[in-house]
Order: structure tokens, then sequence, then C-alpha cells
């Protein structure tokens, strides 16, 4: 008995594997094309299936919140760290545009004046600690080959002379400083005068000792005389912005603007040798 | 404050007055650190210390800046005197009578350093110092002391100097 069941359930499985096999041949050839059954069956499942795959997701999302939240912690973590970089960067790349723009106008002043004078360029590293001077503290020292009375310009002007040098620093004496004297001109008129400096924080020098019947006009642009051994003539110095009598009468004085903004030098060139005739 | 941490202070605020401090400047004036911790430590501790103390910060800047040697020590030593003055007399605890007392401070030993120029024959017009180096320095450090007066009584607080007198000069 048990062997006739056994041969039995051999031959029903064997006709359903042949069953599939045929039905799987013939299906084969028409994949795309659904049967009725199968269409109804898609239709009546769809909705089922919609409501259970929304719900699906909201538990998901549920229970998955806390392992997101902190992978979005982390993720946000990663990104503010990248802003951070990102903006150090960004700050580095206008530091560096900032001081391509000085150095290329440094470079083509430089260029422009080669046969005339021979120029250092350096940095300022400190200003005068208090309120009373203009000097500052530059870079470069006896071993660039500074010296004292060198003049020190920068591309928009002049900025003052070397007082004292160490080996590899030198003090700069800035125009506004009250100790300072510079021999000048006003450009149009030619008149003579000598540009001072004033204490404190205000940002213009007086010219003074101008013959009366040569006042210049405001808006008149004063420039290094030459006279003396310190400033090579022709140096830009400034604007008139106005101009007064003299305590004495004799002479006119004029309030002038200085072309450098002395509150924002960074780079300064020290004049090491002036060759007026060209090399 | 012990005046080994004074002296110590000194050269720190040096450096930070000739550079970092450029970057607060007003109408091209900046605080001076250095005679506010003299006026400040003249206040808290009396007229010797803070003359004593006043004069060493100023010798140091002098020899650090080169020169006039004796211009700062002076006006210095004269700041931290007479800021001396008001200990034991005015209330130390109050912010506003620190900026005040600043103020005054300050613009004695600007007045002092204006007559020092004039000995060493730099000419600045009165008017041009007194109305644009002279009051606004003696408002800008009165201003820094109304800010940092509870900072620096905590430091000083906190310092061992104040349980007795360390020189007696």
């Amino acid at each position: 008995m048990s062997r006739l069941s056994a041969g039995k359930g051999l031959f029903l499985l064997g006709i359903l594997v042949v069953v599939i096999l045929a039905g799987l041949h013939f299906s084969a050839d028409d994949a795309g094309e659904l049967t009725p059954l199968e269409s109804t069956i898609r239709d009546v499942l769809a909705p089922v299936q919609r409501v259970v795959m929304v719900v699906g997701d909201k538990v998901s999302d549920w229970v998955s919140f806390p392992a997101r939240l902190y992978n979005v912690s982390r993720h946000n973590r990663d990104l503010e760290q990248q802003v951070v970089e990102l903006e150090g960067k960004l700050s580095d790349y206008n530091e560096i545009r900032a001081e391509n723009a000085r150095l290329k106008e440094q470079l083509d002043f430089k260029t422009g004046l080669a046969d005339q004078v021979t120029m250092e360029s350096a940095e300022v590293v400190g200003r005068s600690a208090d309120d009373w001077f203009g000097s500052i503290l530059i870079n470069k020292g006896s071993a660039s080959g500074i010296q004292t009375d060198m003049a020190v310009v920068t591309p928009s002007g002049l900025v003052g002379r070397v007082t004292s040098v160490s080996k590899h620093t030198a003090e700069v004496l800035l125009i506004t400083d009250p100790r300072s004297g510079v021999g000048c001109l006003v450009q149009e008129s030619r008149a003579p005068g000598i540009v001072e400096g004033v204490a404190g924080g205000m940002r213009v020098v007086h010219m003074v000792h101008i013959p009366s019947d040569l006042a210049p006009e405001k808006g008149d642009r004063i420039v290094t005389s030459g006279f003396g051994s310190v400033f090579p003539k022709g140096i830009p110095v400034g604007t008139v912005q106005e101009t007064h009598k003299e305590e004495s009468g004799l002479f006119k004085m004029a309030v002038i603007k200085p072309f450098v903004d002395f509150n924002r030098l960074e780079e300064v060139l020290v004049i090491i040798s002036a060759n007026p005739g060209g090399a | 404050m012990q005046p080994i941490i004074f002296l110590l202070l000194v050269p720190v605020l040096l450096i930070l007055q000739s550079t970092a401090l450029n970057h607060i400047v007003l109408y091209g004036i900046k605080p001076d650190f250095l005679l506010i911790l003299v006026i400040l430590n003249g206040f808290l501790r009396g007229t010797r210390e803070g003359a004593f103390l006043g004069f060493l910060a100023g010798v140091i800047q002098d020899m650090a800046y080169g020169g006039y040697f004796g211009l700062n020590a002076l006006t210095k030593m004269a700041a931290g005197y007479l800021a001396g003055l008001g200990e034991g007399r005015l209330y130390r605890d109050n912010r506003v009578i620190a900026a005040g007392l600043t103020w005054v401070c300050t613009l004695g030993a600007q007045l002092l350093f204006y007559l020092l120029l004039l000995l060493v024959d730099i000419q600045v017009p009165m008017v041009t110092a007194l109305v644009h180096i002279i009051l606004p320095a003696a408002f800008y450090n009165a201003l820094v002391v109304l800010i940092i007066y509870g900072f620096y009584c905590r430091f000083c607080s906190n310092s061992p100097a104040r349980k007795g007198e360390y020189f007696n000069p």
C-alpha cells in the first residue's frame, strides 16, 4: 500500500511539474500582457498596497526617526565643518586677492620708476604706541640695504623717511608726525613750501612758508621738490584742501590731504637709491 | 596685582598697543592700555606704588621705542601718582568712579606729555593737541575702563597682592 501511494504521489508531482513548465513555456511568449485574472487581482490589490505602503513608510519613519536624527545631526556637523573650512579658504582667497592687487600696483609702480630709483618693498609690522607721534616699523633693515634718511613711498605717494634701522627692522617717520618736514612744490604753480606733520589723528598735513603771491588753490597737487638729499623730486604728497595766511602775514599756509591712507598702510617701498638721470 | 605680574603685563600691552589696537583706532586715537593699567594700579594700590610702577612701565616703554627717553616714564609716573590720590578717598567698587578717575588722570598725563614735548622743541598747537589728542584719548581710555573694570577687579582680587604691601620704596 505504501509503495502504491508513493508511486501515485510521484506521478502527480511529475504532472504538476510538467503543467508548470508548460505554463511557463507558453506565458514566456507574451510576458507583457496580463491575463484578465492577473489584471483584476492587480487592480484590487493596488489601493490596498498603497495604503500599506504609506502606513509602512510612516511607521518606518517613526521607528527610524532617532537614527535619522542622529545621522542628520552628524551630517549637519560635517556640513558645518565644511562651511567653516570653506569660509576660511574664502577668507584666505580674498586676502590673497587683495594682496595680489596691492603687489601688482607696487610692481607697476616699481616698473614705471625702475629707471629712476631702486626700491625695496617691506611690510608694516608695527606702529607708534602713543597718539602723539606718527611712525611705523617695517620688517626690513640694514640686512636689506636700508639706511637712515631713505625715503619711503607707496604707489599712492610719499609715506615718510627712515629714522632708525636695526638688522631686520626700520622705523619710518611718517610725514604726519609733527617732527617731520619735507620740501615740496605746488605742482601747478611751482610755489615752494615745507610740508609739516600735525600731531594726533588728524588726517592732514600743513604746507607752510608758501610765498603769498603763489598761494595754491583748492585741489592743487603737492609733490616733493627734491631739495635736500632725502626725498627724490616729484613724489606725490597730497592735494590742497584750503589755504590760510600765516600768523606772520608774510607767507601762506595750506592744509594738505595726503594721497596715502596712513591708517591702512600694509606694504611700503623704501627708495634705496635715486638716479634722476636714469640707469 | 603683584608687581611682577604688572611688569610682565607691560611688554604684552606694549606689543598690543603697537599692533592689534590699531584696529580699534577712532579718529586716529587708540586707547592707551598701558596708561590704563598704571592708573588702575595706582587707584587700587596708592600713590607710592602707583607712581613707582608707573615710572617702571614708562621706562620700559621708552626703552622699547627709543626716541625721547623719560617722556613716558615721567608721564606714567605722574598718572600713577595722580590715580593713587584716589585710593582711600574714592569708592573703588564703582566702575563709573574708576572711569572718571581714568579720564582725569589721562588728561593730566597727556597735558604733562604736551609740556614735555615743548621741552624737546616739538611744537603742537594747543587747540589741536586738546581737541584732537588729549580729550579724545581721555574719553576713549575712560570708556575702556568702564568696560573692563569689573574684569580687572576680579583679576586683582584673585591675586594675592591685596593681602599685603610688596615694597616700601
